[in-house]
């Protein structure tokens, strides 16, 4: 079991992927949840840094975890996701976001994540959640 | 494998060799068509959201593997990274599903590669991405 850095506690996953890929640690109060994964073997592209899509995962996770403090746990998909790839990220590395709620519709969220590794930017999201069931 | 899955496509060959492209994977090459490079990926267990859909995450990755592997094939580059990627989420997929993604190249400079790519299961499209690779290494 890897250990939660210092001031982080394990986030409750549920989807068996987030399950499959984690654990995916966390600290702060709700709506102002910082997200952190810590980059292991199984995280890393045949280059050694961490695979394109481990950071999307992370970021679909992290973002998901904040979109469902706005809503409430209200049933939510994520409906597009715009990302780049600003520096590698290796072994080890402690990879941190808080994700910022950009503005909420009675549908719509409206998010992006800037992840960064002791403190420097690595990777840059944004992305729209739809609240199912609300027009 | 229940037989309930879909088969893949004859001649699929595996394309995951380690790290985490083996621990998500695995994904497979297939025979070009049309102009497109095709690459298939089968939705298990472990793939899936707890709304019972494949996971946003893993259809990323696949379309991040896919499309780094065309950059790869068309510039003849040993290794290419992915600068920036767009994922429009079109549809649902499910446990069994064979997802196929049909990968394009818009443009190619000595540097970069311009590619699309649809993420289609039979008639269903579940996903349309574009990004922009770098060529590292020659």
């Amino acid at each position: 079991m890897t250990t939660p850095p210092a001031g982080f506690t394990r986030t409750e996953l549920v989807d068996p992927f987030e399950i499959h890929v984690g654990p995916v640690f966390e600290r702060g109060s709700k709506g102002a949840r910082r997200f952190a994964l810590i980059i292991d073997e199984r995280h890393l592209n045949m280059r050694g840094v961490i695979h394109g899509g481990m950071l999307m995962t992370f970021a679909d996770a992290a973002l998901g975890q904040a979109a469902w403090d706005v809503c409430d746990h209200a049933s939510c998909v994520t409906m597009t996701m715009q990302m780049q790839f600003l520096a590698p990220a290796k072994l080890g590395d402690l990879v941190e976001v808080t994700p910022i709620l950009t503005r909420r519709t009675r549908a719509l969220m409206f998010f992006r994540g800037d992840f960064t590794v002791r403190g420097e930017a690595i990777f840059s999201v944004a992305s729209v959640w739809k609240i199912l069931g609300q027009d | 494998m229940s037989d309930t899955h879909a088969a893949l496509p004859p001649g699929a060959e595996n394309i995951s060799r380690g790290g985490f492209n083996a621990y998500a994977g695995p994904f497979w090459r297939l025979a070009d068509e049309g102009g497109a490079k095709r690459y298939a990926l089968r939705v298990e267990p472990k793939h899936m959201n707890s709304s019972g859909s494949l996971h946003g995450g893993v259809l990323m990755t696949f379309a991040d593997i896919a499309m780094s592997q065309t950059s790869r094939a068309v510039s003849g580059a040993s290794t290419c990274t992915t600068v920036s990627l767009t994922c429009d989420f079109t549809g649902p997929g499910k446990l069994g599903d064979v997802v196929i993604a049909q990968v394009r190249v818009t443009r190619q400079t000595r540097t970069m590669v311009f590619l699309s790519a649809e993420l289609v299961c039979e008639k269903r499209t579940l996903g349309v991405v574009t990004g922009l690779w770098k060529i590292l290494e020659q």
